[in-house]
């Protein structure tokens, strides 16, 4: 628990990844990638931006992930998550719309 | 115009080495890496790879998604706006949890002291969770 995940966001790749599907949608701020050296540069002003959105929102798809299917390791009493815990995982995250 | 010069024949699948090389994706160890942050649980091998299936579809889902809120409000950009209609739909974003409350739980401390300046200025706590 103390140990935090040190990654940061493939800006990046998550631009590449939307490209991939959506190649004509724009994605917002393109002209104001502020954000490249965090910790050496200067302050900048920054705003929410969408990669760092997006990758908001995958953390949060990949959490309820996880926490559905510990809760279906738990219900058929394994101690190790196993592919049909994220498979029915992942459908129930489906029923809920999130993919 | 050369591309037919010396098509070697290379064999596919020699070692390990799968994964495409133009297909843009996430790196598979980041995936696992949040994946088992949050289930806090041992994990099998097959079981990651159902964990990146789903992550494909997810970002497949989530382009279409934004694609069809940008279009709807008459955009070509997909704006931060978008993102949070979407977040309402899902239920992640709500009244009782508003975006930038799950901005501080959840993006790492760079991003949140970036994003949310006001948490860290005038003293110097960070905000915790």
């Amino acid at each position: 628990n103390q140990r935090r995940m040190k990654r940061t966001v493939p800006r990046g790749t998550l631009r590449k990844i939307m490209k991939k599907h959506k190649p004509h949608l724009r994605l917002a701020a393109n002209s104001d990638l502020v954000v490249r050296k965090e910790r050496g540069g200067g302050e900048a002003r920054l705003r929410l931006r969408l990669p760092r959105g997006i990758h908001l929102n995958f953390l949060l798809f990949l959490r309820r992930l996880a926490e559905e299917a510990r809760t279906n390791a738990f219900e058929s009493k394994n101690k190790i998550i196993k592919p049909e815990h994220t498979i029915s995982a992942a459908k129930v995250l489906n029923n809920f719309n999130i993919f | 115009p050369l591309k037919l010069l010396q098509p070697k024949a290379v064999p596919k699948r020699l070692g390990t080495s799968q994964k495409k090389p133009h297909e843009p994706q996430l790196p598979r160890s980041l995936i696992k890496e949040i994946f088992s942050h949050f289930v806090k649980m041992p994990v099998t091998r097959d079981a990651f790879k159902i964990v990146e299936k789903c992550c494909e579809r997810y970002f497949k889902q989530l382009s279409n998604d934004l694609e069809a809120y940008a279009s709807h409000a008459g955009r070509k950009t997909v704006e931060v706006a978008d993102l949070e209609v979407l977040m309402r739909r899902q239920g992640l974003v709500t009244d009782k949890m508003p975006l930038h409350v799950l901005i501080e739980r959840y993006l790492p401390l760079e991003y949140r002291k970036l994003l949310i300046p006001v948490a860290v200025s005038g003293n110097k706590v960070i905000p915790s969770n």
